[in-house]
């Protein structure tokens, strides 16, 4: 199967306040493909993740240079430029955080939010997205009959995988996972990372992992982040 | 469709809402300047009275502010002084010393005094002088002391809060620190604690100042009067600008008299914005030397 | 040293509790004569000797409910402003100036809104003297407002950051993000703002006094005059001592501060309620 390049990244620079933490990265991510990134804590991870979906804009004192292109439809479009709406962007580039943070309202208030958000959708046809999403993430068997139970009653576990449907509900071309699993007890992480696995055919997947045994279950590449640069090797 | 024009109706409401009450107060202190602007000056305050002349005491003020500065100055001065070593104390009580059953209850009669209206602590006052009139002394009648001790009651609150907060949001490193080098409680509180919290007990201390100086409600009730002069003794009735306010707008006589009304409004405003923002300095002061450093994310 | 304070401690609560003690034994004779509770539903008749404090009391109300009713939403909408519509330095300047609007003394409201509002309401009215509940509730709105929106905002502010960044991840602008996630969150700050409000414009003496025109009647419209629980306080201070208008007195106190242990009350009620919730 040939893949196609998701997104490029060029000379792109991370300062927080006087502090800089991505200096001057080049990168590309090739679709349908999972990209672990290593490294020791502190050193920006979580924030190169922000940078992909510009969700560093909201972390006052943060400031982003250069190039960050992702193709859309077939063709490559710099995030950062004027023309790109912030919402598409977010629907495209979805995110699920560290610890899992399920939204103040019901487990299938958490999953319609996106839909909410975007105001498109009957409610029969919410319901449906709801539980295909649900399911996706084999949560669905676990919560139909709590659906309307508020989402923080669910276990960790439980609450990872719901925010994942969360980010999946609109079908993102691209996923960033923030240690996803590093949160949950063993069980729960082997879940997430076949769920990993499963989401390869529809997205392009970048993932921050402490873990090298996940890594070398997963990823098809992987990524050093040290001292403001990222350093690559592909793995088998 | 319809969730849409919410958020977007939204929007506009807020900055609506928020340029509405802009709006206005810029309208109400703008109006209060134009009007009152020409009144400011050592007149203002003094009349045809030599300033030196009045402060040495020499010579009666009789067409200036002098009397109703020099009464709140008086009043403030003597409430603060009743209520600062009972709210600080309290306040040291509350977060150090009390706790469970005892914590709860005193804690929801401070909430209680704090929510009081001042006309009602007003009337406390002046069931005091009632009270001290038929049974201690019939000489006693609203004076000033009265005023100063019912102020002390309406800003005793706050005092215990500002204290009570200020050492309780202390760092628990710093309330161990010296009491692993071997110092007493009594002493860790008076050379760590205190020393550590006196930005934002400080903060409170200047709030009560700037509400001693605004309140009417009090003093209208306990002892203040629309031409007493100097105040003499504590015993006695004296004059406050605040309430100088209030008997311009109902009883003025002429246009000049009016022009000490704004004058003083904007003399009275001025004192409490200096004390407010004075205040928020020191609880910035406060605030930035608890603060943790770094993102946090 | 540990006396000192507890004594300071004792003594500041029963400040507290002195308070209305006081009322209740000066207005013992009200309540020999069983005249109390009748006292809050007659009306003020004093030829036919009556006494009642129902127009103060529906004065009080009034007033302070329509001071709400303008007060609330120009809160709400300031309040979403300072916690997340607004961009940061608009936020931080309207922050400022509504704490600095706290300081504004009540007596220098009152004086702007007799030569300021008074003539305009006035105009406004065609007829009367234009010192009637719509002036003094508008005054007051603007006198409640910062402490309703300080807070409202600090209540919003305490939508964890993560919470907040997971909405905006899913693509909810500011906007979005306060209406569905910050606003549902915080009901309980809602309410508590309210009835911090309500406290602070019945307590409220002076503008009331200055410009609601006192006449003792249960207005009819909001252009009609109209006497407060406290104003009554202030304008009988001055009578005989002897004489029954006297009394009433510390009845209007008794009144108001049970208006307001009742809120205080409440506001800590509301707090185990919602902390036994979540």
């Amino acid at each position: 199967m040939s893949r196609m390049e998701k997104i490029r990244i060029d000379d792109l620079s991370f300062a927080y306040g006087k502090r800089t933490i991505l200096n001057r990265v080049e990168a590309r991510f090739m679709e349908n493909t999972i990209t672990a990134i290593t490294g020791p804590s502190g050193q920006g991870k979580s924030s190169f993740l922000m940078v992909l979906n510009r969700l560093w804009e909201t972390i006052p004192g943060a400031h982003v240079t250069g190039r960050v292109n992702i193709r859309f439809d077939g063709e490559f479009r710099d995030i950062h430029h004027r023309s790109m709406p912030l919402t598409r962007l977010r629907r495209t580039v979805g995110m699920v955080f560290q610890t899992p943070n399920p939204l103040p309202m019901s487990v299938a208030g958490n999953v319609a939010f996106p839909l909410k958000l975007a105001g498109t959708g009957k409610r029969k046809n919410t319901e449906e997205r709801v539980e295909k999403a649900l399911s996706r993430v084999h949560l669905w068997d676990e919560v139909k009959d709590r659906l309307k139970d508020d989402a923080r009653k669910l276990s960790g576990g439980q609450q990872q995988r719901l925010c994942m449907a969360r980010a999946l509900v609109f079908e993102p071309e691209i996923l960033l996972l923030d240690e996803p699993a590093s949160s949950l007890d063993a069980k729960a992480a082997a879940g997430i990372e076949d769920l990993m696995l499963e989401l390869k055919n529809t997205c392009t997947l970048i993932v921050v992992s402490h873990s090298m045994d996940q890594v070398r279950r997963t990823a098809d590449r992987v990524l050093t982040l040290e001292s403001g640069e990222l350093h690559g090797c592909e793995s088998s | 469709m319809s969730r849409r024009w919410i958020e977007r109706g939204f929007t506009v409401f807020a900055f609506a809402a928020a340029g509405i009450l802009m709006a206005v107060t810029m309208v109400l202190t703008g109006y209060l300047v134009m009007k009152g602007w020409n009144s400011l000056g050592l007149e203002l305050v003094f009349g045809t009275t030599r300033p030196m002349d009045a402060l040495c005491l020499r010579r009666p003020v009789l067409d200036g502010l002098f009397p109703a500065v020099a009464g709140t100055f008086a009043l403030v001065a003597l409430s603060v002084s009743i209520a600062l070593p009972l709210g600080i104390g309290t306040g040291i009580f509350m977060s150090e010393f009390a706790s469970g059953a005892l914590k709860r209850m005193f804690s929801l009669f401070y909430d209680i005094l704090a929510g009081s209206p001042s006309i009602v602590v007003g009337l406390f006052g002046f069931s005091i002088s009632i009270f001290l009139h038929r049974y201690v002394s019939g000489q006693l009648y609203p004076c000033l002391l009265i005023s100063a001790l019912s102020l002390a009651f309406l800003v005793l609150p706050y005092l215990i809060r500002s204290t009570q907060t200020a050492l309780e949001n202390l760092p628990p490193e710093v309330r161990l620190t010296a009491l692993a080098l071997g110092a007493s409680p009594v002493q860790n509180l008076f050379y760590v604690l205190i020393p550590r919290s006196l930005p934002g007990i400080l903060s409170g201390v200047v709030l009560s100042i700037g509400r001693c100086a605004e309140d009417t409600a009090v003093i209208m009730l306990t002892g203040v009067a629309a031409s007493a002069g100097l105040p003499r003794s504590v015993f006695g009735n004296y004059e406050a600008l605040p309430f100088h306010i209030y008997t311009v707008s109902s009883q003025y006589m002429d246009s000049a008299e009016l022009a000490t009304g704004y004058g003083a409004s904007i003399l009275l405003f001025g004192v409490t914005s200096s004390l407010f923002l004075f205040s928020f300095i020191i609880k910035n002061i406060a605030t930035a030397r608890t603060a943790v450093s770094g993102p946090g994310l | 040293m540990k006396p000192f304070f507890f004594i300071s401690a004792v003594i500041s609560a029963c400040v507290s509790v002195c308070i209305v003690l006081f009322m209740i034994i000066l207005g013992l004779p009200l309540f020999r004569e069983g005249l109390f509770f009748s006292m809050l539903t007659s009306p003020w008749n004093p030829s036919n000797g009556v006494f009642g404090l129902y127009p103060m009391i529906i004065g009080t109300l009034g007033i302070s409910s329509l001071a709400l009713v303008f007060g609330f939403p120009l809160s709400l909408g300031t309040a979403a402003l300072i916690s997340g519509l607004a961009p940061k330095p608009l936020a931080a300047v309207l922050r400022k100036t509504v704490q600095a609007m706290t300081g504004i003394p009540t007596v220098v409201y009152g004086f702007i809104g007799v030569f300021l509002l008074v003539p305009l309401i006035r105009n406004l009215a065609g007829e009367g003297s234009g010192m009637c509940i719509l002036s003094s509730a508008l005054l007051l709105s603007v006198l409640i407002s910062p402490t309703m929106i300080l807070t409202f905002s600090d209540t919003f502010d305490q939508v964890p950051v993560k919470t907040r960044m997971a909405a905006t991840a899913l693509g909810a602008t500011p906007v979005q993000t306060f209406l569905w996630v910050v606003l549902p969150a915080s009901k309980k700050g809602l309410v508590t703002g309210l009835i911090l409000g309500m406290g602070r414009a019945m307590g409220d003496t002076l503008i009331a006094l200055m410009i609601s025109g006192n006449a003792i009647a249960v207005p009819d419209s909001l252009f009609s005059p109209a006497r407060t629980l406290t104003a009554h306080i202030a304008l009988v201070i001055a009578s005989d001592f002897d004489s029954p208008e006297f009394k009433t007195l510390f009845a209007c106190g008794l009144v108001l501060y049970g208006f307001t242990a009742l809120s205080t009350l409440a506001v800590r009620a509301i707090d185990t309620v919602f902390r036994s919730e979540s």
